[in-house]
């Protein structure tokens, strides 16, 4: 009996290890894809391989509350987000390609995998110092995760793909949560799964709104404000 | 219950404003605003009085003296902007349409702000703070050029990616309470169990929660989106911005020090002090050679929040209490100084410091106030901010803390001149060019710029005894 | 002992016998894909059969290495085979010989000599093709050094023998995430190596878009017929010790008897047949790369591999 549990529990450790790794590998994806829609399908796989590490950990430790942050996320992510980026992003958005990014994507590539390594190191310590059932690969892969997410928004342009890359971040604060703060109430859950919502809400409309009124799409491109002094500033009215 | 209406109402206001009647969006902004002032300035002599918080959920949502600052702060600066807003947009020709859609915003913007202070659950708060970008995202992008669409864009982007890191800091935080065997996750709570921390967590989780909500207080290095944004946006919404929503953001990192004090071996000051200290110095090297007025008043935001910082992070009760007096005279300060900036705007349409010449002759009531809040913001003798600033300075000399001081001395100090020799420019400059038709500032304007510089002008020689009471309070909820 | 050398030579033979069959099959499987009724799958045979009988015609420009190299492409395969399981689950006389990454040098040298080859004829596709082998294969190399690594890393040894049995015992091992990935690495880095969709295209026949072989162009009679039947042979053994060692440890003979042994033969010709109904596939689906995003894929598939070995780190 103890034995049959034992490998049930090795099982799904593994299981939940192998979602761990899916879900670092999809955070790549979305720093090297082209198409700002392989984006979009890459953050939802990525949402739902989070669902999935939820489940199991709620399984291994028979928690009816992860359940519930699995079945949140999956509504949330993976079915209200895309369609309320489809609505407020006009299709000629997020159909896009990427032509050039800041870094070429092989050394994008090598970039983030020092991250991960380095994100790695910091949770060491961590790892440490928190109670044996907290510990496992979710604390590493969300920190790396979360790091991934933020040089996806340092070497991309397209609206899109910073859009993904900034829940992306969110999805590693959150793989990393579901083993730190196992039991954190619901209604957090439900209320950070809303605030999601409103991010692709409002930032759909920013972008919109980009689009219509100065005809880019490459977001990141935009660098029109920069200190300037007074000297230059005479200059460029020409007065 | 006075709490619960004070949310509810710049929601119901929100979802008035939307209604498609003339002129009501605006009357019900104005309204509401005035009701949650009167009622957070009731709250406020209430828990003055009785000394002890309010909490109506205990787990949820709780006020003290803390929070009942910001609330007041937020309250005030909230109603002035209303009113502000009245005239000044009225003065650009706007579509019915997007005027409610400002108004909208603008309570909704109020409520998240509202609720920072409020709501005791950490993980709550940061919900809220991330709320305050996204309602505030529209607005800053409200007049829909370039410039405005990429600060707001820049805007969204280092706040969102900030509150991802901070909110993997408060999901470490609350994992840190599980380690120190649990309680309610509430402030209160948090400073309960910190003396069982461990503090290695702990400390990872203050430096993510600094590092991400810093972003969005514009601490530096990770400021550069605060410029833009603070100067992009219509003048009432930067005094929101700036006035408030900085130091409302502070104010949830301030309510990490005392748990920090009491969890052993963790080091929260040494973190406020370089980040207050950085912030403070490159925003004086900044405030230097700007070329935008609005964008002055911003850098100076980045320095009284480095300044605000550095104080809470000497730790003693007379610090602390100056942190708190400092923000409250820069959030009063600077809303002055932005409705200034805003008359200022109207009467000279341009933004460049270069291009606004002799302004107290174009337009007396512009530059006089311009003046008056250069002076103020700047840390000059009469005004309030002086008096905040030097009680911080007595408060770390008393400490021994020279090289932090002389250093904060110096950078105030290269602030001053920044702006000050910027301000004497525009107010007293030659008139280079053809006085255009001098625009008459509407009423509503008018009064607000009266009443908060009669304020600014009244708080730097006197600091009324219940004002005094709720700053000690407040220091004594940063102290436990 | 005697039996343990004679399996070992039985799996050579069935190397050489069956190693035509697959490309046969491959090639039979695309053109019914493409709703085309193809050459037969002994084609290959026929083919060889063809070439052996065929004078050979060798350039007088050209040097010893042109004509050793058929040798070299033919018999470095079988030398790899001596080293894999290809049959049996338990090493073989000359399993210990060397382990994973000598036999991947062992297949690189046979790949270093046709690219010799290639360029020492002054034929103008041959370089051409030999420098994008080498584009490729300078790409290729990190990713299965990382393989390998992260191989030795997981299963405490580079013994393929020995890394079989770790993904079985306990059955959890086999779900590991290290593992997954790096059966993902492996099967885009076969796909590099023996030149297929979406690195080159093994069935086009236009000079300058070949990478692989354009390299043979010059070679007639016994010399293409060896060289061709050593990249069959090549492909062969790669999908040994990507099935047989990584995706399906399974199926292998277990006792030293000759009837085991025998019956593994049809157990892993399935599973090679399982594989090519994958890479037909996936070779119908996509469309050749352009040159210079072969970096990009190789990329991914580093990625991988690394992200492989992190995942063996993370869960210790």
């Amino acid at each position: 009996m103890i034995n049959d549990n034992l490998i049930a529990v090795s099982i799904l450790d593994s299981l939940n290890m192998l979602a761990g790794g899916l879900f670092l590998l999809t955070a790549f994806g979305i720093v090297a894809t082209r198409q700002a829609k392989g984006t979009l399908t890459l953050f939802i796989t990525q949402s739902l391989l989070l669902a999935v590490s939820a489940f199991l950990l709620g399984l291994r430790h028979s928690s009816l509350h992860l359940y519930g942050v699995a079945l949140v996320n999956v509504v949330a992510k993976a079915i209200l987000i895309p369609w309320v980026l489809r609505k407020t992003v006009h299709e000629e958005v997020y159909t896009r390609r990427e032509i050039d990014q800041v870094l070429n994507i092989p050394s994008s590539l090598l970039i983030s995998l020092a991250l991960v390594i380095i994100a790695y190191f910091l949770t060491i310590p961590l790892q440490q110092a928190i109670a044996v059932e907290f510990r496992g690969p979710n604390i590493p892969i969300g920190f790396a995760v979360l790091f991934l997410g933020a040089y996806t928004l340092a070497v991309r342009r397209e609206a899109v793909p910073l859009l993904i890359g900034l829940l992306a971040m969110e999805n590693g604060a959150f793989f990393a949560g579901i083993s730190l703060a196992r039991t954190l109430p619901l209604l957090v859950e439900l209320a950070i799964a809303t605030d999601g919502l409103i991010i692709v809400f409002i930032t759909g409309v920013l972008i919109r709104a980009v689009h219509q009124h100065i005809g880019t799409t490459e977001v990141g491109a935009m660098a029109r404000l920069k200190e300037r002094t007074t000297d230059e500033a005479l200059e460029e009215t020409g007065q | 219950m006075n709490v619960i209406i004070l949310l509810i109402l710049p929601l119901a206001a929100a979802a008035l404003s939307f209604l498609p009647l003339p002129r009501l969006a605006s009357v019900v902004t104005v309204a509401s605003s005035s009701a949650i002032f009167f009622i957070s300035l009731q709250l406020a002599e209430q828990v003055v009085s009785t000394g002890q918080p309010i909490s109506v959920f205990p787990k949820w949502i709780a006020v003290d003296g803390l929070s009942v600052l910001m609330l007041l702060m937020i309250a005030f600066v909230g109603a002035m902007a209303a009113f502000f807003s009245l005239g000044y947009m009225s003065m650009n020709s706007h579509k019915p349409g997007r005027l409610r859609l400002y108004y909208a915003n603008f309570n909704l913007f109020i409520f998240s702000m509202l609720a920072i202070p409020v709501l005791v659950e950490p993980t709550l708060v940061w919900i809220v703070v991330e709320l305050t970008t996204l309602c505030s995202a529209l607005l800053v992008c409200f007049e829909n050029t370039h410039e405005a669409l990429e600060a707001a864009w820049k805007y969204v982007v280092l706040s969102l990616m900030g509150a991802a890191v901070g909110l993997l800091g408060f999901l470490m935080l609350f994992a840190t309470m599980q380690a120190a065997g649990g309680g309610t996750y509430t402030w209160d709570g948090l400073v309960a169990a910190a003396p069982r921390m461990p503090a290695v967590l702990l400390e990872v989780a203050f430096v993510m929660i600094l590092v991400g909500l810093g972003t969005k207080a514009g601490l530096v290095p990770m400021h550069t989106w605060l410029p833009d944004a603070h100067s992009q946006a219509p003048s009432p919404v930067c005094a929101l911005l700036s006035g408030v929503e900085t130091t409302a953001v502070l104010y949830v990192i301030l309510r990490l020090f005392p748990v920090l004090k009491a969890a052993p071996g963790t080091h929260a000051e040494v973190y406020a002090i370089v980040f207050g200290l950085l912030s403070v110095g490159a925003a004086a090297f900044l405030l230097l050679q700007v070329s935008d007025y609005k964008r002055m008043f911003a850098f100076s935001t980045v320095e009284h929040m480095g300044i605000i910082l550095l104080a809470a992070g000497l730790g003693t009760s007379s610090a602390h209490y100056g942190a708190l007096y400092q923000a409250f005279s820069h959030t009063l300060t600077k809303s002055f100084c932005f409705f200034a900036a805003g008359a200022a705007l109207l009467a000279v349409g341009t933004r460049e410091i270069s291009l606004v010449r002799g302004l107290i002759r174009t337009s007396p009531v512009a530059g006089a106030s311009l003046l008056l809040g250069g002076l103020a913001i700047a840390g000059a003798p009469p005004f309030v901010v002086f008096l905040s600033e030097f009680s911080i300075f007595r408060a770390g000399l008393s400490e021994g803390r020279f090289i932090e001081m002389a250093l904060l001395v110096l950078f105030i100090a290269i602030g001053f001149f920044g702006i000050l020799q910027h301000i004497n420019q525009m107010v007293f400059g030659g008139s280079n060019s053809d006085a255009k038709l001098k625009v008459r500032l509407p009423a509503s304007c008018l009064v607000v710029l009266l009443v908060t510089a009669l304020l600014v002008i009244w708080l730097g020689f006197y600091l009324p005894e219940p004002l005094h009471q709720l700053l000690r309070l407040g220091a004594s909820a940063l102290e436990r | 002992m005697i039996e343990r050398i004679f399996f070992n030579l039985l799996q050579v033979l069935v190397v050489l016998v069956f190693s035509p069959l697959v490309a046969g099959v491959i090639n039979r499987l695309k053109e019914i894909v493409q709703s085309k009724r193809g050459p037969s799958i002994f084609q290959p045979y026929r083919d060889l059969w063809k070439f052996f009988q065929k004078d050979e015609v060798i350039s007088e420009e050209s040097s010893w290495i042109f004509r050793a190299t058929p040798y070299i492409a033919f018999i470095t395969p079988i030398f790899v085979t001596l080293l894999i399981p290809v049959l049996t689950d338990y090493p073989l006389f000359f399993a210990f010989m060397a382990d994973m990454v000598g036999g991947g040098f062992v297949l690189a040298l046979g790949g270093f000599f046709k690219t010799l080859a290639a360029v020492d004829t002054a034929n103008p596709y041959g370089p051409m093709g030999a420098s994008r082998t080498r584009m490729v294969g300078f790409l290729a190399e990190p990713v299965f050094i990382i393989v390998f690594f992260t191989v030795a890393f997981v299963a405490d040894s580079t013994i393929p023998y020995i890394v079989q049995k770790r993904w079985m015992s306990p059955p959890s091992n086999f779900l590991e995430p290290s593992h997954v990935l790096l059966m993902a690495a492996f099967f885009m880095l076969i796909l590099a190596e023996t030149g297929r969709i979406p690195v080159d295209n093994p069935s086009g026949h236009f000079e300058l878009a070949m990478i692989d072989e354009s390299k043979m162009l010059e070679y007639s009679g016994k010399g293409a017929a060896l060289i061709k039947w050593g990249g069959y042979m090549k492909l062969f053994v790669l999908l040994c010790i990507f099935l047989n060692v990584l995706v399906t440890p399974w199926g292998l003979a277990y006792k030293q008897t000759f009837g085991n042994v025998l019956l593994a033969v049809p157990l892993v010709l399935f599973k090679i047949f399982i594989f090519i109904l994958v890479l037909v596939i996936i070779e119908s689906s996509l469309a050749k790369l352009r040159l210079f995003r072969i970096t990009e894929f190789l990329g991914s598939a580093f990625v991988t591999s690394v992200a492989a070995m992190l995942m063996r780190l993370f869960s210790l």
